[in-house]
């Protein structure tokens, strides 16, 4: 046959787009994607305002590109493809030999000084309470030694130290970097997951309770449930690396220990009460993390039997979910706020007169970058 | 529209190449034209009426022309008419802002600065429609009298928005009677496969570099960063930019056209003339017949050829942008290419290859900086901290920026000489049936690649759900 070569280019060529596109066309479409974490664009509204400002081509070429055939399988390829040209990281995420760990952008001082300025006026205006202060580092600053060669990630101990330097003599430092650096052979870190494991926070605990004045209750106490060893978190979702083992979370329980009575959740509009802070239905769901005192909230406080009358108050990002019940064992009520999803002064949500203790708990990454902290000043 | 979307290589494309395939030859233009306009309405719904409205002033510019054959007062008028609209047009919606801005801060006036929006390929389409009115005057064409094979060659949509300009000069015969065949189709393929991979595969992952970089402080980058940003800019550009001309002549032989090629190796040039003839090569090409030569190019004496070597060199520069260092841009090829012209170029000839190729890349490379940054200040920096002048020679950054990239680097670096063809071309020649059914299957594989960074380019997970 006469040109055939250049008749299986047309071909093949042509029908690899007709085929790929009347796939994208007629496949069912998913309104939420659980790896992304985000509802996908839908098909956008035809009008000729809608044309004339671009609204509808921008919204289509979006709708294509989110409900593009084997869009996931795609992000994979691309992936892989990373790692064979010489790369060890992928969207943000650095693909170490058994985990993944997320790239953090170099901290903006100015804006972490704003920070320590507002808690260590938080402070000034709260001399009756113990204030404490625990920064714990992410798995990129444990283990830094297992990033690629040469890579400009900062040194998490010495941001740590530098933050604790500026804070006020009358905060209370809690290290929560040795405890997890003598323990890094354990798994403390989710692999494929920014968040630390209920093992890694046991650690910190374990360490810095005793700082706070009481005595940790020993590991050996609790019973671990494996409640999920299917775990793919933030890190894997990013990355789409499949390679690292999925993850356990891990439920621990003090039987023998006081008990949780109440968990009051506030959404910023309405109060929910639960009866536990384990949230079972997360277990199945893509964000297993959230089985720890569910999704951030604006304001969440336990409620134990403990009977000592003694009040703490968490000011906290994520990483306080799986750490909070350690603490409830001591404390009959804590109330945990999280800035990041409050507009009003905190005076206005908790009266500061009630509670014996305040602990700021944050992670690097999220005490670098963020910029609600400053809130504390309304 | 751009050709690197999946939106372009999945829906639009098949859809426009089929029913064109399947259209009969006489209203194969008219499908150009209607295919074009709505390729570039997607991407300016208004401004789509500007291109209608420059194609009918310079369609019926280029009538009278022709009407008033014997009329010269009239001829030029006409001609007048058409050049005037065009440079208006990019006046308008190019440079006015510009002149706004300098007019207020230079007198201290204070002139409304409208701002307008920048038209996708305006630069590119005035200065098309201009060859076909200038060649006309010129009696180097013939009229083109079908007002619907005009516009299409106005609105083919190829070329549209980023080159190669193509005058009418090239494409008038194929305007009337093209040829369109499997085996210039599976040419085309080629051609588009080739381009959208340096496009997608190269330019984009080797810019990331560069975005790195240009985004840090200039004042504390070390030498070795410096040069790894913007060599990975120097590299961005040419892929993205030969990138979209490939595309652009596969679209086009696809059709059936055969557009002029735009860049030919150009960082293997010996000297910084010799660059300009392989970069860029139909803006350049441009230039020299409707504005070096009429201004009587290097004929009328030494002085005269090095003042109109600047004035091509500053709109050079001008076309690129407006903006002060895009004029400084082209006055610096300008100066260069003076001192070649006064002797320089002879000593350069002398030199041995690899010393005269690596002064006309560096020099190039420079010549990108003050592209590059945003104002003087910043450019000057940037010299200085290429030059050594922050003090830190080598960091780790410039290391792992490096080391992550070595491997696109390299391919960058082979692939701005003629190896790969080379090796090409031996591979055709000794197994000549082999790679005939390879190529195609080579061709989908590279497809595949760049639609999974496409793909990836709008993946963007939320770390944390609401925030």
């Amino acid at each position: 046959m006469k040109n055939l070569p250049q008749k299986i280019s047309f071909i093949l060529f042509f029908s690899f787009l007709i085929v790929m596109a009347l796939i994208t066309v007629f496949k069912p479409k998913l309104d939420f994607s659980e790896n992304e974490n985000r509802v996908l664009e839908k098909f956008p509204e035809f009008s000729a305002e809608k044309i004339f400002n671009r609204k509808f081509m921008n919204g289509l070429e979006s709708y294509i590109s989110d409900h593009f055939v084997g869009r996931t399988e795609w992000i994979r390829t691309k992936t892989g493809a990373e790692l064979l040209s010489g790369k060890r990281e992928s969207n943000g995420v650095f693909i170490l030999k058994d985990r993944l760990a997320e790239k953090l952008p170099e901290p903006d001082m100015k804006e972490v000084d704003k920070s320590i300025a507002a808690i260590n006026n938080f402070s000034l205006d709260n001399k009756n309470t113990h204030i404490y202060a625990m920064i714990v580092p992410t798995s990129t600053g444990i283990y830094s030694d297992e990033l690629p060669l040469n890579v400009p990630q900062y040194d998490q101990k010495m941001f740590i130290d530098e933050v604790y330097d500026k804070l006020s003599d009358n905060i209370i430092q809690l290290d929560a970097y040795t405890p997890l650096y003598t323990n890094r052979q354990q798994y403390i870190y989710y692999r494929n997951d920014h968040h630390w494991t209920t093992l890694g926070a046991y650690y910190a605990y374990d360490s810095a309770v005793k700082d706070m004045g009481f005595t940790p209750i020993p590991l050996g106490k609790y019973d671990i449930e494996h409640a999920n060893n299917e775990f793919k978190g933030t890190l894997y979702s990013k990355a789409l690396y499949d390679k690292i083992p999925a993850d356990t979370v891990d439920i621990y329980y003090n039987t023998s220990g006081p008990e949780i009575t109440s968990y009051e959740v506030n959404d910023g509009k309405e109060t929910t009460e639960y009866s536990s802070i384990y949230f079972r239905e997360y277990i199945d769901k893509k964000d297993k993390y959230e089985t720890f005192c569910g999704p951030n909230e604006p304001v969440a406080t336990i409620k134990t039997n403990v009977g000592n009358n003694s009040k703490l108050l968490i000011i906290k990002d994520s990483y306080a979910h799986c750490y909070v019940p350690f603490l409830a064992q001591h404390y009959s009520e804590i109330t945990m706020l999280d800035l990041r999803y409050i507009n009003d002064s905190y005076k206005d949500i908790v009266n500061m007169d009630e509670y014996d203790d305040v602990l700021f708990l944050y992670n690097v990454s999220t005490f670098a970058s963020d910029t609600n902290i400053k809130k504390l000043d309304f | 529209m751009v050709f690197s979307s999946l939106t372009f290589l999945y829906f639009y494309l098949p859809a426009v190449m089929i029913i064109y395939f399947i259209c009969p030859n006489k209203f194969k233009n008219l499908f150009i034209l209607i295919s074009g306009l709505f390729f570039y309405a997607w991407g300016e719904p208004i401004y789509v009426l500007i291109m209608l409205l420059s194609t009918l002033i310079d369609y019926t510019a280029g009538r009278l022309i022709h009407h008033f054959d014997s009329d010269n007062k009239k001829r030029t008028l006409f001609l007048v008419v058409s050049v005037c609209m065009n440079i208006g047009l990019l006046a308008i919606f190019k440079y006015s802002s510009f002149f706004i801005q300098n007019i207020n801060s230079i007198f201290g006036a204070d002139i409304y600065n409208p701002n307008l929006p920048l038209p996708i390929g305006i630069s590119f389409y005035t200065f098309q429609s201009m060859s076909y009115t200038i060649d006309l005057y010129r009696r180097n064409i013939k009229v083109q009298r079908n007002f619907i094979n005009f516009a299409a060659y106005v609105t083919l949509f190829p070329q549209i928005v980023a080159g190669p300009i193509v005058r009418y000069e090239d494409v008038q015969n194929e305007l009337d009677s093209r040829i369109i065949n499997v085996n210039k189709v599976s040419e085309g393929i080629a051609y588009f496969v080739k381009g959208l991979s340096k496009k997608v595969l190269l330019a984009n992952n080797i810019g990331l570099v560069w975005t790195q970089v240009k985004a840090s402080d200039f004042s504390e980058i070390s030498m070795a960063t410096a040069w790894i940003g913007i060599l990975a800019f120097t590299f961005q550009i040419y892929f993205d930019f030969s990138g979209y001309s490939d595309m652009a002549v596969g679209l086009g032989k696809m059709m059936g056209f055969n557009f002029p090629e735009n860049f030919n190796y150009p960082y293997i040039s010996k000297s910084i003339s010799e660059f300009w003839r392989r970069w860029h090569i139909t803006l350049g090409s441009w230039f020299k017949s409707y504005v070096y030569f009429p201004l009587g190019g290097s004929k009328k004496g030494l002085p005269r050829t090095l003042i109109n070597l600047l004035i091509v060199w500053m709109l050079t520069g001008l076309w690129h942008g407006a903006s002060w260092n895009f004029i400084l841009w082209g006055l610096y090829f300008g100066i260069l290419i003076i001192i070649e012209k006064l002797g320089f170029g002879k000593i350069l000839e002398k030199l041995p290859a690899v010393l005269s190729t690596l002064y006309t890349f560096i020099m190039v490379v420079f010549g990108w900086v003050l592209f590059e940054t945003e104002s003087l200040t910043d450019c000057a920096m940037y010299f200085k901290a290429m030059l050594g002048g922050t003090g830190v020679y080598l960091d780790s950054n410039a290391k792992y920026l490096l080391l992550s990239n070595l491997i696109i680097f390299i391919i960058c670096i082979l692939g701005s000489t003629k190896i790969f063809k080379k090796l090409y071309e031996k591979a055709v020649f000794k197994f000549n049936l082999l790679m005939l059914y390879i190529q195609p299957l080579a061709e989908l594989g590279m497809m595949a690649l760049c639609t999974a960074f496409l793909v990836n380019a709008t993946y963007n997970p939320f770390l944390y759900f609401r925030f």
